[in-house]
């Protein structure tokens, strides 16, 4: 009679490979249609950065228009511009790390998130 | 760099990518399918059908795999559900039938080969024998794994496979020459 692990391998190695022969397309085709993200949320979302734009550009410029508070934006001291650029920079860099944690799974696993 | 399961799966839950969860079936068809395969008998067209069942649900039901266990392990229980389900509509589980389908078989015209020798007094064992058989012996599960996929107690999977092996060694005995 056979032993254990001889009736194991011969077990395993009886397991033939079986060709796709067009399974995974069927499977594929099968699947419902993947969800896509509303046309209307990405023109809200465009729309309210705009009118944010536009408020922070009435404010800038103190109700007096965009040209003047541009003007007045270029008499501030060059340290504080510096300062008020870099931190738009971390501003944006923060969104983009945040963004690219989201979408890359790579990244993902190291920051050790569930999934 | 090879993607792992878990990337993949993780690329199908972030942006419901459907080419993620392509490559995700073209790396699990063959082992889903011939466990299907096992498990009715070698009956390739329902197979297939209970295969491509079973990764439907998968996509549908992404969302409740927590990465606790192997992809493959969540995928093989999905499957044998898929099987049961069958079964049960097909009225298979039963003795009756098992005992009928046993008889009905006559050893002398399998293939002297060993591999179909096997695969044959593979199929001669009752079906909960089979299966953990199949997942532990065939497809390298641990007797947990195997409990988890069943929904059975470990013991009762240690418990089959030990009296599949037994039956399959007897059975391959007979068999062989001499």
């Amino acid at each position: 009679m056979i032993d254990d692990e001889t009736l194991d391998r011969q077990l395993r190695e009886t397991v033939p490979y079986i060709d796709d022969d067009g399974f995974t397309a069927r499977v594929m085709a099968s699947l419902p249609a993947a969800r896509r993200e509303s046309g209307w949320l990405r023109a809200a979302i465009l729309l309210g950065l705009a009118l944010i734009g536009s408020g922070v550009a009435y404010l800038i410029g103190a109700g007096h228009g965009v040209r003047e508070g541009i003007i007045e934006l270029a008499n501030f001291p060059i340290w504080l511009l510096l300062v008020f650029a870099f931190g738009c920079g971390l501003v944006v860099g923060a969104f983009a790390v945040i963004f690219a944690i989201r979408k890359t799974p790579e990244v993902r696993d190291l920051t050790r998130l569930e999934f | 760099m090879e993607l792992t399961d878990a990337d993949l799966v993780a690329r199908v839950l972030a942006d419901e990518d459907q080419h993620a969860f392509g490559e995700l079936v073209r790396r699990h068809q063959s082992s889903v399918r011939g466990l299907l395969r096992q498990l009715t008998r070698t009956d390739i067209a329902l197979a297939d059908d209970l295969a491509q069942e079973a990764f439907l649900r998968a996509y549908k039901n992404i969302r409740s795999f927590r990465g606790e266990a192997r992809f493959s392990t969540w995928l093989y229980r999905i499957a044998y559900n898929c099987f049961r389900e069958d079964a049960r509509r097909r009225k298979e589980l039963v003795g009756v039938d098992e005992e009928q389908w046993q008889s009905e078989q006559d050893p002398q015209s399998v293939d002297p080969g060993l591999r179909h020798d096997l695969m044959h007094a593979l199929s001669l064992l009752p079906l909960n024998e089979r299966t953990a058989v199949v997942l532990c012996c065939q497809n390298g599960l641990s007797h947990d794994e195997a409990a988890r996929v069943l929904e059975i107690p470990l013991g009762t999977v240690k418990t089959n496979v030990l009296r599949g092996r037994e039956k399959l060694k007897r059975t391959l005995a007979a068999w062989a020459p001499n």
